[in-house]
């Protein structure tokens, strides 16, 4: 075996720069599917951080009734007193933070213009409300007990020319499935970096929510955070007899058929690219049964097994795929190392549906290296089948009169 | 230079198996190209063939300043409303031109709000040429004299929980930004298949939205319908002599988070098709290398017989893009035929059809057409990258001094 590992060496070291470029052609593809890997992780990774952030908490609980696809402000559909069960559900030690918040359908009106939102009711004091506080942009944050003003993002202000300080009219639907309308001051912008998610939601302070919706001392939902993600299933348990409870995974269903849906498609993109690099090595190598065939006939005469001889290429292709991929691996690993810091901008893509950042974070995972590792190994191995048949199945007479 | 091609080419198939694995790895790289841009005029298709078909006409006049806010549905009067119709249906090519108001509204009841665009209609126009007022599946469809009555879709009224004869409040804003709300009995339930869609759009008649918003005898847009799909540039260009400062649009530039989101995909598959087809050139230059050591001899008889350095290496490129030539046609082949069989097939999206607001547009299947669109671009790019990767063994060949390379055995 190590024998035949130390002949499969030193022919590949007799033509180093075919050696070197195949090796580099496999290190190509290979830095390329990792990066390409690292990216769509970063934006799944990304996207499911901000849905927790902004979205959907680890952990909703909700009345029984309550349907999120309704927004349904009718007070069997809500939570009552939900301060109290906020400062409940907070005292648990897994919980770092609990804050009742209230959902409604709503329209902005400036000027000529209206757009379609959703508002929400927070409590600006909470830590949850973190993403919020410190992502404005201009103007002031929202105070508790603010009645008259609200806060808008900022790809909304700039779709519809408003700055701080300007008055919009803002239609809200109600408990008894009214639509009432006020005028508003935009107290301040806010901008969470997700273009889909800025432009159609306002906060107003949960109080003034509560009274313009009608829905005093109600709340939609209590959004919790917690300390450690892992534990969502266990602190969802605890809660779940009284209320309906909803973990992140539940609330982001169509983030995951996403995921799974670029997933495939990345494999496809794997075996193709792959088989691309297998097109190059397998060159190299029948090219290098050719120029031996001398050799391989020395080899056969002197009672060298076919099966042997076969090896000794599947020997050498497995040499060119541990350097081709190490290679690759390395710089696919600095080339998404680079963007994991300095990210990669995309703007916006008009994406509402799932939160994506305007500028996206790879994310190199252990996983996607050992899977991409072993499918080239795997995959430049059998490129190495097609010429070490070729070679083995060489007479050993002819391949000694042969011209070289 | 036709000598140098037949050398070129014979040289090509000496070694007919390097050639076609070589062939393959580019026809592999282009078909993948020509699925991916297939894939994209498919999307489009679906997506524009529904906008005409679902949202009605192919050509939309505005106001001016209408197309800055296009997403907000400003409540912006055509100051000729009455004269562009005319002009339209002048047009022998125009099938119907319809007077709408298209504004942002909520509708809700008890059980909860649900954000909507109110769009009023002229039903007399519209039922000809609009999808939405063939396919209803309950009730029926508006007529010009209906008063507070709405139409809706499938989507929004199993949403809403409600059917014929129920009512909801239906709120919206006039022109004064003040809200107007109303309660509406609903006539009629459209199916389309589109559930996104289904939930967005309602329908009220023209004169209602008209007295409800503010905009007595006036309209916001005018959606033209025609004959045929295609002929929008030569309407559009009859009709610019009368909009007096009205804009006119038609689907294609409607959609522009849908241009932004194929722009930065598009350039990132340029991207990938470029690194592709480098791994390719890398075993494109591993071929002629090892091509230059077979035939250090005939390249010393070449050189002995009067071949310039310069010449010989022509030789070596000419072969470089014929490889790329080879591999184009095998590309070309490969890649019709996968979008043959997909094109008949269709992939699915429709699970994905609330992720973005076009994409409600696409009605289940996208039939990705022949992927030829870019082909020329696709073309050039490996033919330009087989070239250079053929200079460099080129070099090495023009390099050979002649004595010394007829004596090696």
């Amino acid at each position: 075996m190590i024998q035949l590992y130390k002949m499969a060496w030193r022919d590949l070291g007799r033509n180093r720069r075919r050696t070197f470029f195949s090796m580099l052609a496999l290190a190509f593809g290979v830095a390329l599917l990792l990066f390409m890997a690292s990216f769509v992780a970063g934006e799944m990774r990304g996207a499911l951080q901000s849905a927790i952030k902004l979205q959907s908490g680890h952990l909703q609980v909700r009345a029984a009734s309550y349907n999120e696809d309704k927004t349904s402000l009718k007070w069997e559909d809500l939570i009552e007193n939900p301060d109290a069960l906020a400062a409940q559900i907070a005292a648990r030690p897994e919980v770092q933070a609990a804050t009742p918040r209230l959902y409604a359908t709503g329209i902005v009106v400036a000027g000529d213009t209206s757009t379609g939102v959703r508002v929400i009711g927070i409590d600006p004091a909470s830590a949850a409300s973190a993403p919020f506080r410190d992502g404005m942009v201009s103007g002031d944050y929202l105070t508790t007990d603010d009645r008259g003003g609200l806060l808008m993002g900022k790809t909304l202000a700039g779709k519809l020319k408003l700055a701080p300080g300007d008055t919009i009219n803002l239609l809200v639907n109600t408990s008894n499935g009214d639509v009432d309308q006020q005028s508003f001051v935009i107290r301040g912008l806010y901008s969470t970096g997700t273009p889909g998610y800025d432009e159609s939601t306002i906060f107003l302070p949960l109080a003034k929510a509560q009274a313009i919706a009608r829905a005093e001392k109600h709340a939609s939902v209590i959004f919790i955070l917690l300390k450690d993600q892992d534990q969502t299933d266990a602190v969802a348990a605890a809660l779940a007899p009284a209320y309906q409870v909803k973990t992140y995974i539940q609330l982001n269903a169509l983030l995951s058929e996403w995921e799974q849906f670029a997933n495939a498609y990345m494999y496809i993109f794997y075996l193709i690219v792959l088989g691309i690099t297998a097109t190059v090595i397998i060159n190299t190598l029948v090219m290098s049964v050719f120029e031996r065939t001398r050799e391989i006939g020395i080899l056969a005469a002197m009672g060298m097994k076919g099966g042997r001889i076969m090896a000794m290429f599947f020997a050498e292709s497995s040499l060119l795929a541990v350097g081709g991929i190490a290679i690759g691996v390395v710089l696919g690993s600095l080339l998404s190392a680079y963007v994991q810091r300095y990210g990669f901008f995309i703007g916006e893509m008009g994406i509402t549906g799932i939160l994506i950042g305007e500028r996206i974070y790879t994310y190199l995972t252990l996983n996607d290296i050992v899977t991409l590792t072993i499918m080239a190994f795997v995959i430049t191995l059998l490129a190495a089948l097609y010429p070490a048949w070729l070679a083995a199945k060489m007479e050993p007479v002819e391949a000694l009169h042969s011209g070289k | 230079m036709r000598l140098y091609l037949r050398l070129a080419w014979r040289n090509l198939w000496r070694h007919r198996r390097r050639t076609v694995i070589v062939a393959v790895a580019i026809g592999g790289t282009l078909a993948l190209m020509m699925w991916y841009d297939g894939l994209v005029s498919g999307f489009n298709e679906a997506i524009y063939g529904n906008a005409i078909r679902v949202l009605g006409g192919n050509i939309q006049i505005h106001a001016a300043g209408y197309g800055a806010e296009v997403e907000q549905l400003p409540l912006l009067p055509l100051a000729n409303d009455q004269a562009l119709v005319q002009a339209a249906q002048a047009q022998p090519q125009v099938q119907a031109a319809a007077r709408r108001i298209n504004t942002g509204g909520m509708a809700t009841t008890r059980e909860g709000a649900f954000g909507v665009t109110i769009v009023g209609v002229e039903p007399d126009q519209e039922l000809p040429v609009s999808l939405v007022a063939q396919k209803v599946s309950a009730g029926r469809y508006l007529a010009a004299d209906d008063q507070d009555m709405v139409y809706i879709g499938h989507g929004l009224a199993t949403a809403m929980g409600v059917g014929i004869g129920d009512r909801f409040t239906l709120a919206g804003r006039d022109t004064h930004q003040q809200m107007r709300s109303r309660t509406m009995t609903v006539v009629g339930i459209y199916d389309l298949g589109m559930p996104d869609i289904e939930k967005r759009n309602i329908y009220i008649t023209l004169s209602e939205a008209q007295s409800l918003y503010g905009l007595e005898g006036q309209v916001t847009e005018i959606a033209i319908s025609l004959k045929q799909v295609g002929e929008e540039p030569a309407v559009m260009n009859a009709l610019r002599p009368s909009l007096a400062g009205a804009e006119i649009v038609s689907w294609q530039t409607s959609f522009p988070e849908l241009e932004q989101a194929l722009a930065t995909k598009g350039g990132a598959m340029n991207v990938f098709s470029v690194i592709m087809m480098v791994i390719v050139g890398i075993g494109i230059l591993n071929l002629l290398l090892m091509a230059i050591y077979e035939r250090t001899r005939e390249i010393g008889i070449l050189g002995a017989l009067g071949l310039k350095p310069h010449q010989i290496s022509i030789l070596f490129v000419l072969e470089g893009v014929l490889m790329g030539v080879v591999g184009v046609a095998v590309g070309v082949a490969l890649g019709l035929l996968i979008n043959g069989v997909l094109g008949q097939v269709g992939l699915d999206y429709s699970q994905f059809s609330n992720i973005t607001s076009y994409m409600a547009l696409i009605s289940g299947r996208v039939y990705p057409t022949w992927g030829v669109e870019k082909l020329p671009q696709r073309t050039l790019t490996v033919l330009v990258i087989t070239t250079l990767a053929a200079l460099y063994p080129a070099c090495e060949a023009a390099q050979r001094e002649p004595a010394e390379a007829l004596h090696y055995v």
